[in-house]
């Protein structure tokens, strides 16, 4: 890691002034510190290098409480995964966040990982991750994953960059219509998660369109009746490995039909991937075997895989099929 | 590039205050290794990818790698130096000697804080819980199945002291 | 003192001379009554470890220390056109920094030097700095200034075997003379097969990850060298170190009191160890230099990757006609001196056949070196012969086990001489089926979805047999007590625990009066390397020589002080026993104490091996999953083995062994897979995040039956080696199990998630639909 400064602001608003000024010699900015369980190893690797680091666990209005009301639930953005995990009100009523939480990284890193740092989490291709290589999403030339060991890559072409979203708690957010909170120097603003996040292009590196001088205060969940849901992952060996396919369902039933279904897929684009045509397909059904067959078919509609990533395909299909067919049973 | 500043901190490990000027960048680990001398955790990946480093932070089981240390300077800190007392072992320990749960043993005192942090929060787990205890804890000598054994050994030769102590 | 004979041999460089020392004892008998040795118990080193005091190489502190970080290539192969280090001498808190330009041309490898001028490899030595603390020697890293030219470079086998290709080395890119090696008439046993198989496989690049990185810390005093080194061989090192500073070898200490795993990768000096010291030496301080988790994972060794054409011939009974591997490994960018795969032994040696042809061709690439890696050679050999065996007896519609029972050899057939423990191989057939359950109905699969299997597969390996020389001192202390003092090292495997065992058991103490000193070249006499599961079989028998030599002092001495004739006495559990006469046994204590402070002290060397026989370890697993036909998972392992490894001295640790090596295994077989990109020669998972060592909940579940029938003739203890074979066997069982399951055969390994759905996909493409 490169030598920074450390600061601890006291408020959310010397927070924002803090990211939003440039004092003299810090040209590379500041970052905010939450778990640091990503932004460290970034440093570690110098693909981020700034110049102050800021502090936000200990400011008092940044909350690590989850609360609920008739409009749904906030959680703060310090809330760690670990205590979605846990959460009787999230077990219960978004048990797919309660799951994508439980099966992300391990134990000792949900204790540390907050939920805000989670959406902001970087790729986690192994061209972006190596210091020697300076990628597209770098500022280069080339996205070198494209022609390369792309096992791990994008299934959905919609960016020059083709690594995929490394969050799982993002994946469930989505289907769960999730909205992030967000402050800044210009004001509050809250958006639905879909908003929030966005391919990389060529002006704007990252995956989220989150400005420079803003934080994510917190995630808000509509309110759940009637939901079900849940989350699949599909790792290289049994924990503690990024998903390979990630799958999301959240499905409204009453007596066998489906009233709104949302599903939600990871490790397949630069974005958490929402299905929106196997939600159509669904919607209105009569769930059954082959509904959710159509509804696996259409929730890869469009994919295009690269030279070694087609298994993925399959993968998610299955997954899809498998999480539909628990939410109905 | 600026060298930059050293600041004072606190850090509260094993019930001792260490009162330490570091920079902001040297992490938890290196700390407690290079300007504490406990060199029971140990660094192995220095990435979050193994659970070497694993100490408890005000309860809980976490990566030291990945924790600046001045971002713990109000935080009680445990390491394995912190367990045994005097010469009588924590009952973690205690079941890893028994159990035969390491090998090189350079992944254990990872393995021993992570089921430390799950015997407080939890003194009667189930086989279940302590398997997912230990599963931010590598160990590549592949001690697993005795490392399984000692977490329920241990779990139970604490539940005996207890019964004992009343 | 115990004889000694010297006796002219040939070796490489014409006539030598290998000295010959008796044992001066007799084997123990296979049903001898042992009391320490055969059971279990705790490693002596549990407390250290536990307690987190267990000091390894990156513990050490000393007043004054650096720490040091070394520049590497992150070319894969360029011309070093300049070197600028002025900044970073410059760069607060460095105290050394050394790089071609400044440090004596060191030999190193097969024509370069410690600083190459040309690299080959990303993760090439090219500079190196030492620094108050780790933090500011990685800042003046980034100082320095390095002018390449990138060079044309390869990364596979085939990249490398290409007519056009750049080469690796000025003499093209074979890695040292081709290995081949044939008896009988193989094309002939080939035509005249009723049955033949030839089918390519390839294994991957496997890395070795041993927790506790490569590194050490040195520091001189005056003239004289010290290394706190994280490593296999402390005499290797004190002799590489020595010759390559110009030192004398007595100037040169060693020490190793732990070390968080080696698996083969540990045996030599490595550059690291040159630097550090060269370092040290400029800066007048000591110096740490550990390497990080990549450079570990680029510079310090991995498994040999391999292609391996193999063809079996067989009449119509199963009886093996021909055995014929062509194979292909992957050197890396340098030979780093003896540590090549031997991956034709195993065709050659493992089945009884007249007719064997081995053909074995080294390349370099431009990846770091590759080194032995737990049980190297066999490991990729394993994963080819024992697929192209289940391939065989399927097409035979033989059961497996038989086919390798009817294929039995009882000789080793290079030398023609006679196993020491003929049976050992049948009699870990018999235990693991048993165990295991082999031929049983398989139970139903736990879900629809999902299909099961089992599998087998069987191993030899030339190791495990120990060898000369090896020593070993005991001073038995006046209140009854004894030092163990050796200059071997436990790696991790717990050598000081089995070994102090032999001692306690010839000695006739109880394992708490042993204290047992290892891994210091400055205390203790001179030991091989611990490889090759060669430990105990080298240096129990050398301990219990010492003790022997030491027990017939005591029994002297107790003889005068209890007026019995010495060949009426015996010692046991701490205790002088009088042949017959009960009453009048008293403690080893009371008999040393009348000589205080005298103490007894014996030295014992390892005698040869036979010269008639081989010695050799077996083993054979049995394996059970299941297979999602939907998801491609792989679940729900069980696995069992049964391995020959002689008399068990220690149970606890024996299973211990089997357990670990199994694990790697299941890695190997599953998930373990150097990825490197060959446009830009980068290793794209040199760290555990991508490269995915099993977890916890990976482990399978481990039945170990135990062979556990001395090898008499092997050597006075009885015990052969356990620490590599049990990996050997782990991967093709799976393999084998996989394709019962679903009837896929993956000839390329490892058999991760990418490569089962991508199968299962085109199974189901060509319509075949799964088997029930
Ligand atoms: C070994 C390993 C394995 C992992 N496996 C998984 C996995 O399987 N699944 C998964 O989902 N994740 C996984 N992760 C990622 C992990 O969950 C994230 O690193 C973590 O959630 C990030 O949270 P943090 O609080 O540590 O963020 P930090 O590292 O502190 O911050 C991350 C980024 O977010 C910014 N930031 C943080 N909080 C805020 C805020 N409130 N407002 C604005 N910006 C903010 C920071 O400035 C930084 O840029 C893994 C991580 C590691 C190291
Ligand atoms: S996928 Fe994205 S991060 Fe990876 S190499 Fe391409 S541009 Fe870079
Ligand atoms: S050293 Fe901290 S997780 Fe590996
Ligand atoms: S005991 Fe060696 S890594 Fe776990």
């Amino acid at each position: 890691m490169k030598p920074f400064d450390f600061a601890r602001p006291e408020t959310i608003e010397d927070a924002v002034a803090m990211l939003d000024a440039r004092p003299a010699g810090h040209a590379n900015g500041s970052a905010l510190l939450a778990g640091g369980t990503d932004l460290l190893t970034l440093m570690k690797a110098d693909l981020s290098a700034p110049d102050r680091l800021i502090d936000i666990k200990r400011l008092a209005e940044l909350d690590n409480r989850i609360e609920e009301d008739e409009e749904g639930l906030t959680i703060g953005a310090l809330v760690t995964l670990a205590q979605l995990e846990e959460d009787p009100r999230v077990t219960a009523l978004y048990p797919a966040l309660a799951e994508a939480s439980s099966l992300a990284a391990t134990p000792q890193l949900r204790h540390m990982a907050t939920i805000g740092g989670n959406l902001l989490q970087r790729p986690r291709c192994w061209y972006f991750r190596n210091p020697h290589v300076h990628c597209w999403l770098k500022g280069g030339d080339e996205c070198q994953a494209r022609q390369g060991e792309n096992q791990r890559h994008a299934i959905f072409d919609i960016s020059p960059c083709v690594a995929v979203h490394p969050s799982d708690p993002a994946t469930a957010l989505l289907a769960l219509d999730a909205t992030v909170r967000l402050r800044g120097a210009a004001g509050e603003r809250e958006l639905p998660i879909a908003d929030f996040f966005a391919p990389p292009t060529a002006e704007r590196c990252t995956e989220t369109i989150i400005r420079g001088d803003e934080l994510i205060v917190a995630v808000r969940l509509p309110a759940a009746q009637g939901w079900r849901s849940t989350y699949l992952k599909a790792m290289d060996r049994k924990v503690w490995a990024f998903a390979l396919v990630g799958v999301a369902a959240a499905l409204r039933v009453d007596e066998g039909r489906v009233i709104d279904a949302r599903l939600a897929l990871g490790g397949v684009a630069p974005i958490p991937w929402r299905a929106e045509a196997a939600e159509r397909l669904l919607a209105g059904s009569d769930i059954s075997a082959e509904v959710i067959s159509h509804a696996a078919e259409a929730a890869l509609d469009g994919a295009q895989p690269l030279a070694k990533n087609a298994y993925k395909i399959l993968l998610a299909k299955a997954l899809v099929r498998r999480a539909l067919m628990a939410l109905s049973g | 590039m600026e060298p930059s500043r050293h600041l004072p901190v606190t850090l509260s490990v094993n019930g001792s205050q260490y009162p330490i000027l570091i920079e902001p960048r040297r992490t938890l680990l290196d700390a407690l290794r290079h300007d504490l001398g406990l060199t029971g955790a140990k660094k192995v990946c220095d990435m979050g990818d193994c659970g070497a480093c694993t100490v408890i932070v005000d309860g809980k089981a976490m990566y030291a790698c990945l924790l600046l240390a001045v971002d713990c300077d109000d935080r009680e800190i445990t390491t394995i130096e912190g367990l045994a007392t005097g010469n009588e072992l924590d009952p973690v320990q205690e079941a890893f000697i028994r159990a035969d749960a390491f090998q090189c043993g350079f992944c254990t005192s990872g393995q021993i804080m992570s089921l430390r942090a799950l015997l407080d929060a939890n003194p009667e787990p189930d086989d279940d819980q302590i398997l997912r205890a230990v599963t931010g804890n590598l160990c590549r000598c592949g001690a697993y199945p005795n490392i399984l054994k000692a977490g329920r050994l241990a779990a139970d030769l604490q539940a005996q002291a207890a019964s004992n102590g009343q | 003192m115990p004889e000694i004979r010297v006796k002219p041999k040939q070796g490489e460089n014409g006539t030598e001379l290998e000295l010959i020392e008796d044992e001066g004892v007799r084997a123990w008998a296979p049903d001898a009554d042992l009391q320490i040795v055969g059971q279990p118990h705790p490693r002596l080193e549990g407390r250290e470890k536990v307690t987190g005091r267990a000091r390894y190489a990156s513990d050490v502190r000393l007043p004054g220390q650096l720490y040091a970080r070394v520049l590497r290539s992150p070319y894969p192969h360029a011309r070093i056109v300049s070197v600028d280090i002025g900044k970073a001498e410059q760069a607060p808190g460095v105290r050394a920094v050394i790089h071609a330009g400044n440090v004596p041309r060191i030999p190193w490898y097969e024509e370069g030097v410690l600083f190459e001028s040309t690299v080959r490899f990303v993760g090439d030595e090219i500079a190196a700095v030492a620094a108050e603390s780790e933090e500011q020697a990685e800042d003046a890293l980034r100082l320095i200034e390095v002018e390449y030219e990138p060079l044309p470079f390869v990364s596979t086998i085939e990249e490398a075997l290409a007519p056009d290709a750049p080469w690796v080395h000025d003499d093209g890119n074979i890695a040292g003379e081709p290995k081949t090696y044939e008896r009988g008439d193989p094309d002939a046993g080939l035509r005249d097969a009723d049955v033949t198989i030839d089918a390519a496989y390839s294994t991957a690049s496997a890395l070795h990850n041993a927790f506790e990185s490569h590194g050490c810390t040195t520091f001189w005093d005056g003239d004289s060298l010290t290394l706190w080194d994280s490593t296999q061989a402390i005499f290797v090192i004190r002799e590489q170190v020595a010759e390559k500073l110009g030192l004398p070898e007595h100037r040169v200490r060693v020490v190793k009191h732990h070390m968080g795993g080696g698996f083969g990768a540990k045996q030599i000096a490595w550059k690291h160890d040159v630097i550090a010291s060269l370092l040290s030496r400029q800066a007048g301080r000591p110096v740490q230099l550990m390497l990080d988790r990549e450079a570990e994972n680029l510079a310090a060794g991995n498994r040999n990757p391999t292609r391996q054409r193999v063809r079996l011939g067989a009449r119509r009974d199963g009886t093996l006609t021909a055995i014929v591997a062509d194979i292909h490994q992957a050197s890396g960018a340098y030979r780093t001196g003896g540590e090549a795969s031997n991956v034709s032994g195993t065709y050659q040696t493992l089945y009884n056949c007249p007719n064997v042809r081995t053909e074995q061709v080294a390349v370099y690439t431009n990846t770091g070196p590759a080194v032995a890696f737990r049980a190297p050679g066999h490991v990729e050999a394993a994963f080819a012969l024992e697929q192209a065996m289940d391939e065989l007896a399927r097409t035979l519609e033989m059961d497996p086990v038989k086919l390798r029972r009817q294929n039995y050899s009882e000789v080793d057939q290079l030398e023609g001489k006679p196993f020491t423990l003929p049976e050992g191989l049948r009699l870990s057939y018999d235990r693991v089926a048993d165990a295991f359950g082999w031929g049983a109905e398989k139970p139903p699969p736990s879900s629809e979805s999902k299909r099961r299997g089992v599998g087998f597969a069987a191993h030899d390996w030339s190791g495990g047999t120990g060898h000369p020389p090896g020593y070993a001192w005991i001073e038995l202390n006046a209140d009854g007590t004894a030092d163990v003092i050796t200059g071997t090292q436990d790696i991790g495997t717990g050598t000081r625990t089995g070994l102090a065992q032999v001692a306690a058991e010839e000695l006739g103490l109880p394992l708490d009066c042993i204290a047992f000193r290892l891994g210091d070249t400055a205390t203790g006499p001179y030991s091989p390397v611990s490889s090759g599961s060669a430990t105990q079989a080298t240096i129990g028998p050398a301990v219990r020589a010492a003790a022997a030599e030491v027990k017939a002092q005591l029994l002297e001495v107790a003889s005068s002080v209890l007026e019995v004739g010495a060949d009426r006495l015996s010692v046991r559990a701490g205790r002088i026993l009088v042949d017959g006469d009960e009453e009048r046994s008293i403690a080893v204590s009371a008999v040393t104490e009348k000589i205080r402070p005298h103490t007894l002290q014996g030295r014992g060397a390892r005698g040869p091996n036979p010269e008639d026989k081989t010695i050799r370890t077996f083993g054979a697993q049995c394996v059970e999953l299941e297979v999602d036909i939907e998801t491609g998972e792989i679940d729900r392992l069980r696995i069992a083995a049964a391995h020959d490894c002689g008399r068990i001295v220690n149970p606890t640790l024996v299973d211990s062994q089997v357990v670990g090596g199994i694990t790697q295994g299941v890695g190997f077989a599953l998930t373990e897979e150097r990825t490197v990109d060959p446009r830009l020669g980068l290793v794209l998972n040199a760290n555990l995040e991508e490269y995915h060592v099993p977890t916890v909940a990976d482990a399978p579940a481990i039945e170990h039956a135990r062979v556990g029938v001395p090898d008499s003739e092997a050597n006075s203890t009885g015990a052969k080696g356990i620490g590599e074979p049990p990996l050997i066997p782990t991967a093709p069982a799976i393999a084998n199990a996989v394709y019962d399951a679903i009837g896929i055969r993956f000839r390329e390994g490892p058999l991760s998630r990418a490569r089962v759905v991508a199968a299962l996909a085109e199974q189901r493409a060509q319509g075949e639909g799964s088997r029930p």
